[in-house]
């Protein structure tokens, strides 16, 4: 036994060297932003970053290989294996409910505001599993994760529309080509079971620090909702995780007197009793109004440029942030002039079930050209017409202002028609953008259960150009117009089971007749006159 | 949707972790924009207990939830990348509790009012289930029109199944109790919640949840005393239940046996040695009580081969006299 503590001292250096070499440093910060908005309405960004200071994604070269092993302090360990299992570069998931209204609220601080789920990733191309097959097994374990149907965004749902979405991050120099998979479901609930694996994914899960203000049964109630995560690799940071939540909350809904104000208690119902322990910063942003008078309490630990910063951890708990406004509300009379350089309008025309005209119109609000990406993932329930496509710019014809168009069709029950452009708008100018469409007859197993409702078309996506740039930065703004919806031919669902009926009754009179024809003998029985008289 | 929240909540608050249960919603009432109480589900009509919570997973939703899913579920044959949370991870010392609701009739229940699933089906799936050891002993239960019809055809051992009507009968929403002039041949059929315009919770369920709404963990209450406490006149139908498949008796099998998650815990006297000490460790991990593992199978077999035997013999007899016949009919002139 004299050797078993020498032994025992070898492991452990052993055992420690491994551990000493992946220490990485995380860090976690929470910020929550809060403006009022000119409508009366308040936006709220919840956002939570986990820096993982070192790491880099996978190489999908090495999925064969056994993975080292992973060791998380406050980073996500649901998520980070996932992320190493399918190795995935960067990662946007969100979840929306709702239509965010670009004129009256502005651009959105995350710019992913589709409705219903969107599931975009960059990964690295290898011939250990390629990226279909990880963009699948990702798809379903993300499913799993958030308690959402994103299983099905199959290969009917999913593109790669390279241009529009640039990533955020680093793309990791392996030598090998990164490509997106992108895939939308617009007719996806959002709701508190996707809440709660989003909390469960944070260090302090809703119990202390910011996270206790996500109420769900205020955050649901709101006009626009919408959570999202966010993994992206940044060379000289590291692997950066960041889950948001953003709501439109409607406080003149709330309040009798028709009055602005806002607090913690009336938005979220909650207030901040702890400090998150693990994190390093803390803190809450309010944007001040400009032209009103108003009173914010408690003091602001400091205003820098309009912006009052709140320190939690400084703060005297339970801390309750309010806005309170001098006057009623009163809409102001351009509440509904475009706070954006460019609006958009697109419509599905038609009332026949087999052909309809898709129109999109645009509006530059700038006083310079502007110019966009347009990106359209339609599914392939709706099969474009593209030598129909006309431009109108301020009522006069003008097809110049499409450039650089790539197309990849739709193939039937197979892959959905990915369709981008780059569009030139001179400055306040409208431009009415026309397609003639075609609408699929399904097969009867393809329906889903609700068939009349209709199908949900997937949003599409402008990308803006800044001026003096041949192609987007990924710094660019994204715009989303709301989703559609399109009334497909259903047929008789009853019809199997008539069908059924009416065959067999025909069958059973065909064969009786033709039985009956051949067995049955006929007799001419003859009545004797002699024999009827006695 | 209330029916599957309730007992949802009422298995959680007994014990049973997110990750040991599979709940498939077909609808989402309580996030639906004509919900007026948003992220909200209530259980009775004075709402007084609020069904949705702030901590709720869901493992199947929407169109998710379909007859292929749910024998999937039960049956274990799954796609390789569905996740481990859609996945029953059952063993054989798994005690598995299932409860359906919906619209239903004699001998199916409908899945959004597309496609049917039959007894038989569910039947079929205990049986592979039973086969491949993937449960201890299952309770069902379920909750529609002509619910009884519904276990009638389980043909597996270990399984208790009880349900809320009669054939022919219908499982209605809660009443409010009849004043004594009402006409008794017309009886208001659901209790409606003026404010959110639908029926709120059947009979059934809400007699079973309100029994358990005084049931904790440490409860020693029976599944017996669970049957005996049916009210056909309260629940305006006549539940039923199946015990030839269940072999222990009823009156020692606990509630909490399948609606608990409850830790068995073995206080034994100080070990003397180091090596006792982790056995009793090892012990204390069991979360149900083991039933006695059946007899060893010899004198069954010995039956089986019996009857095989017999079988064969009558066969070839057959064969002989046959070929007898013919061979008598053939030499005839």
């Amino acid at each position: 036994m004299q050797a078993g503590w020498l032994v025992r001292l070898l492991l452990g250096s052993f055992l420690l060297v491994p551990t000493l070499g992946y220490s990485q440093l995380e860090q976690f910060d929470e910020e929550l932003t809060i403006k009022s908005l000119r409508d009366g309405k308040v936006f709220s960004k919840f956002s939570f970053t986990t820096i993982l200071k070192g790491a880099s994604p996978r190489d999908p070269r090495n999925l064969g290989t056994d993975d080292v092993s992973q060791h998380y302090i406050v980073f996500p360990l649901a998520l980070g294996q996932i992320l190493r299992e399918y190795a995935v570069t960067e990662l946007h998931l969100s979840l929306n409910a709702g239509k965010w209204n670009y004129d009256r609220w502005g651009y959105p601080e995350e710019p992913g505001v589709g409705t219903g789920a969107e599931l975009w990733t960059w990964m690295g191309d290898s011939t250990q599993s390629s990226i279909n097959e990880r963009w699948r097994g990702l798809r379903n374990a993300l499913a799993g994760l958030f308690c959402a149907s994103l299983g099905s965004l199959d290969e009917q749902r999913t593109t790669s529309p390279a241009r529009s979405f640039l990533p955020e991050g680093h793309l990791p120099d392996w030598g090998i080509p990164h490509q997106i998979r992108h895939a939308s479901l617009p007719s996806e609930n959002v709701c508190t079971e996707n809440l709660t694996p989003f909390l469960k994914l944070l260090p302090c899960k809703s119990l202390s620090g910011i996270a206790s203000l996500l109420n769900p049964h205020r955050l649901f109630d709101a006009d626009w909702h919408g959570m999202s995560v966010h993994v992206l690799w940044r060379e000289n940071r590291g692997v950066e995780i960041r889950l948001t939540f953003q709501t439109i909350s409607d406080p003149l809904r709330l309040s009798s007197g028709r009055k602005q104000d806002w607090s913690f208690r009336t938005l979220f119902d909650r207030t901040i009793e702890k400090t998150c322990p693990v994190a390093q910063s803390s803190r809450v942003v309010v944007t001040l109004p400009t032209s009103v008078a108003y009173a914010i309490e408690p003091e602001p630990s400091s205003v820098v440029l309009g912006l009052a910063s709140f320190d939690i951890s400084n703060s005297i708990k339970p801390l309750d942030i309010g806005l309170r406004f001098a006057g009623d509300f009163q809409y102001p009379v351009d509440f509904d002039a475009p706070l954006t350089s460019l609006s958009v309008q697109r419509i599905l025309h038609g009332s026949s079930q087999a052909y309809g005209q898709l129109s999109v119109k645009l509006t530059n609000h700038q006083a310079e050209p502007l110019r966009v990406v347009y990106l359209e993932t339609m599914p392939w329930l709706i099969q474009f017409y593209l030598h129909t496509l006309k431009i109108h710019i301020d009522g006069m014809r003008n097809d110049n202002a499409m450039s650089e168009v790539t197309y990849i069709p739709a193939v039937p029950h197979a892959r959905p028609a990915t369709f981008q452009c780059v569009l030139s708008i001179p400055s306040g100018a409208t431009m009415d953008l026309s397609m003639d469409v075609a609408k699929s007859f399904l097969r009867y197993t393809e329906h889903p259960p609700d068939a009349q409702r209709g199908w949900d078309l997937p949003p599409a996506v402008f990308t803006l150009i800044e001026a003096n740039q041949t192609s987007p930065l990924n710094t660019n703004r994204r715009l989303y117009t709301p989703t559609l919806l399109v009334d497909l031919a259903t047929p008789d669902f009853s019809m199997p089971y008539n069908v059924i009926i009416f065959t067999c009754s025909l069958i059973a009179f065909l064969f009786g007749s033709v039985f009956n024809l051949l067995t049955r003998k006929f007799v001419v029985v003859r009545i004797d006159p002699d024999k009827k008289n006695e | 949707m209330a029916n599957a929240l309730g007992m949802y909540r009422t298995v959680k608050r007994l014990g049973i972790p997110d990750s040991n249960i599979i709940l498939m919603l077909a609808d989402d009432a309580s996030c639906n924009p004509r919900n007026k109480f948003p992220a909200r589900v209530y259980a009775d009509r004075g709402r007084h207990i609020e069904l949705y919570g702030d901590n709720i997973e869901v493992d199947y939703r929407g169109y998710e939830v379909t007859v292929e899913n749910f024998i999937r579920v039960l049956t274990g044959r799954m796609d390789p990348s569905v996740p481990r949370s859609k996945r029953l991870l059952t063993d054989d010392r798994s005690n598995i509790f299932v409860y359906m609701t919906g619209h239903g009739g004699n001998e199916f229940l409908k899945f959004q009012d597309n496609e049917e699933i039959s007894a038989f089906d569910i039947a079929d799936a205990f049986e592979q289930m039973y086969q491949k050891k993937r449960y201890n002993e299952i309770f069902f239960m379920i909750d529609t029109c002509q619910a009884n019809s519904m276990y009638s055809k389980l043909y597996s051992p270990n399984i208790l199944a009880t349900g809320s009507s009669l054939v022919g009968e219908n499982s209605y929403s809660v009443r409010p109790p009849i004043p004594p002039n009402h006409h008794p041949t017309n009886p208001p059929k659901y209790e409606n919640d003026n404010d959110i315009g639908v029926a709120v919770i059947d009979s059934y369920t809400h007699h079973i949840l309100s029994y358990m709404e005084h049931i904790n963990k440490t409860s020693h209450l029976t599944m017996s005393d669970l049957f005996a406490s049916y009210d056909p006149s309260k629940i305006n139908s006549h539940p039923g239940v199946r015990t030839d498949l269940f072999n222990r008796p009823l009156s020692q099998t606990r509630i909490t046996d399948f609606f608990g998650g409850v830790s068995q815990v073995e206080v034994r006297p100080p070990p003397a040695s180091p090596n006792e000490h982790q056995h009793q460790h090892q012990q204390d991990q069991e979360h149900a009580p083991l039933p006695r593992r059946a007899g060893p199978p010899t004198p069954e077999s010995a039956d089986v081969t019996r009857t095989s035997v017999r079988r064969e013999v009558r066969a070839w007899g057959a064969v002989t006299i046959l070929a007898a016949l013919i061979g008598w009919a053939g030499t005839r002139k």
